[in-house]
């Protein structure tokens, strides 16, 4: 992650605000820094999401492109993630210096996307065997303030969310040969279901006690955290894909209540995140009326 | 309908090699009805053997036979780290670096990302148990090579690792092990060997949601859990180092397979423990037949001394000359 400057006397002060259950911002253990999310911005993209989390920025774009599915899933479709670390965010990044934490962000959304209960690869195909969308979830870092995983994760639903792909139509030629037609209408598309997709909670533990969405000093203190990745179905919540990172280690109970904690999380972050994203998709409309740019 | 086409190698005597073991969805399925499954969940390692140091060319070097799997692992002594950044960290940094040897796995193409995974995945476990404060400004390279892939490949490197950095007198907190259980289609098996990892790999091949084909899309299809589970542990402080989980599991599933590795590990721990343990003891034996031997040289090299002061060096010269029976004076 992202480096931070901190004296002891800072972490300590972190530290005791943890164990009184009052951190520096006046959150309490189990809340979330206020939220912005914009959808629908990049129009060139099938579908994007904007997430601000306090000071963590990212920007998420969706792209399709048509594939062959792989013989072994001939009714799956594709989805392939790429993260990119922006030099804006901190010039550590600058060159090469965030390949190493992108490539850790695309191995655990891998991780937690891969169970065809996560994510529903069916919708994805359009003829078994022959023909797939493909999705290249394309993640830009713009500004690294903590929690890296819990923003890029809820993004990428988002952008999900607000994806369109096209309605296609196949004719069947000779020989089996099929051709694919893409409608003319640009509003004339189909939606990915996103119930089950999964949503990554980071689990910190600073002291002897566990919170989630850790700003970036908060980050800096901690011993060990855990990457939950909890995925809804049939309300009920199921594990799609857990990591432990930053280099200490846990008690089995520490980290059975981690999990837990992790999973009530995941629930209702799921349930707020889809509430606003249907609130933000009957207030704009079908037409999105004019973007004006999600720099401020 | 759809064929997935064969590709075979030709051998020079004309023998030929399936190059994919599975070409439909079908082949998985005949896959699963042939192994074994597992009627009761047994805790217990597979066959394991350990030993340190087994290269001369390095520090520390460890070599591990799980079952079938056979892993190398390399630990060279710390070095100064090149990169300014990372120094800001008061801590060293740790890197693994994983490969498959050429002959390890059929599939050469994933091979580099599965190598980068593994690797990425190694650090993190083995970070908990180095005491990288006392590695400040250092860095430490762990490179493991594998050598044989029959399943439990992770935990199998972790378990190497550890005993590799005892061997390289690198300080850690404690002795680590590492154990895999995975579940799919209601069987838990421990110790997943290469067919079972391959077919939870494939899973996502369209088996995961059985009976959910196109026409049942009215009804939710039935969950079944699969997934798998590796967990590294610290055991004097019952300390878990780290716990990876791929699939898709229900809490109580998966606590039930940590409860499993952990079990695995405590007698994998008693193992390394015994490993390590009799490696010290050869060791001394060792030290103590080359002290005897120097002490012995010391005794011979005394005589010579000796002799030398009392017959002077004209005298030790012509006493140690042997006659040549080829040349008469």
């Amino acid at each position: 992650m992202a480096y931070v400057a901190l004296s002891e006397a800072e972490k300590t002060f972190i530290l005791h605000g943890v164990e009184e259950d009052y951190r520096c911002d006046g959150r309490s253990r189990r809340d979330y820094r206020p939220m912005e999310l914009e959808t629908g911005l990049v129009s060139n993209a099938s579908g994007s999401a904007r997430l601000r989390l306090a000071n963590t920025d990212i920007l998420v774009g969706v792209k399709t492109e048509i594939d062959v599915p792989h013989q072994l899933t001939p009714e799956f479709g594709k989805l392939e993630f790429f993260v990119d670390c922006s030099a804006n965010a901190t010039p550590e990044f600058e060159g090469r210096g965030g390949s190493d934490l992108a490539q850790e962000l695309i191995l655990s959304l891998k991780n937690a996307y891969e169970s065809p209960f996560a994510f529903d690869y069916r919708s994805l195909c359009l003829i078994p065997g022959q023909q797939c969308w493909k999705l290249y979830i394309d993640i830009l870092i713009l500004e690294c303030g903590g929690n890296l995983y819990d923003a890029v994760s809820l993004a990428a639903k988002a952008a999900l969310f607000n994806t369109k792909l096209p309605r296609v139509t196949a004719t069947l030629l000779d020989a089996g040969i099929t051709d694919l037609i893409i409608s003319d209408n640009p509003y004339d598309c189909t939606r990915i279901g996103i119930e089950t997709v999964p949503l990554l909670v980071t689990v910190c533990k600073i002291g002897d006690f566990c919170l989630v969405d850790p700003s970036a000093e908060e980050e800096a203190c901690s011993t060990v955290s855990m990457v939950v990745a909890v995925s809804q179905r049939n309300n009920e919540a199921f594990l799609s894909g857990t990591h432990m990172t930053g280099g200490g280690s846990m008690h089995r109970d520490t980290m059975l209540n981690c999990l837990q904690l992790g999973l009530s999380i995941g629930d209702y972050l799921d349930k707020l995140l889809v509430k606003m994203l249907k609130q933000e998709q009957e207030r704009v409309g079908p037409k999105r009326p004019k973007i004006v740019g999600f720099l401020k | 309908m759809l064929r997935g086409t064969q590709t075979k190698n030709n051998l020079l005597d004309g023998g030929t090699i399936a190059e994919q073991l599975y070409a439909t969805p079908k082949d998985c399925e005949d896959i699963f009805d042939s192994i074994e499954k597992p009627s009761a969940l047994i805790a217990t390692p597979r066959p394991t053997f350990i030993r340190s140091g087994v290269l001369t060319t390095v520090r520390g070097s460890a070599y591990m036979e799980y079952g079938n799997t056979k892993v190398l692992a390399i630990v060279a002594p710390p070095h100064e780290l090149m990169r300014a950044s990372a120094r800001r960290v008061n801590m060293g940094v740790l890197n693994c670096y994983v490969n498959f040897a050429a002959f390890a796995t059929g599939e050469l193409e994933s091979a580099p990302e599965r190598e980068r995974h593994l690797g990425s995945m190694l650090t993190k476990a083995l970070e908990p148990v180095v005491c990288r404060n006392e590695l400040l400004n250092f860095q430490l390279d762990i490179r493991v090579l594998i050598l044989d892939d029959d399943g439990c490949l992770l935990s199998t490197a972790i378990n190497c690792c550890g005993v590799a950095l005892v061997e390289c007198g690198i300080s850690t907190y404690d002795i680590i092990a590492a154990s895999t259980a995975c579940i799919y289609r209601d069987h838990v098996f421990v110790n997943p060997d290469a067919k079972v990892e391959e077919l939870l790999w494939q899973h996502r091949g369209g088996n995961a949601l059985v009976g959910a084909t196109a026409d049942t899309t009215s009804t939710p299809p039935v969950v079944r859990e699969h997934g798998l589970l590796v967990t590294a542990s610290m055991d004097t402080f019952e300390q878990i180092a780290q716990c990876q989980q791929c699939g898709y599991l229900k809490p109580a599933t998966y606590a039930r397979l940590l409860d499993c590795t952990l079990e695995i590990n405590k007698s994998l721990r008693e193992l390394i423990k015994n490993t390590i343990r009799a490696r010290v003891k050869e060791q001394y034996a060792l030290d103590l037949r080359e002290q005897a031997e120097s002490a012995q040289e010391d005794e011979r090299l005394k005589t010579v001394i000796e002799s030398l002061k009392q017959q002077g060096l004209d005298e030790f010269i012509q006493s140690n000359i042997k006659e040549d029976p080829y040349t008469k004076r």
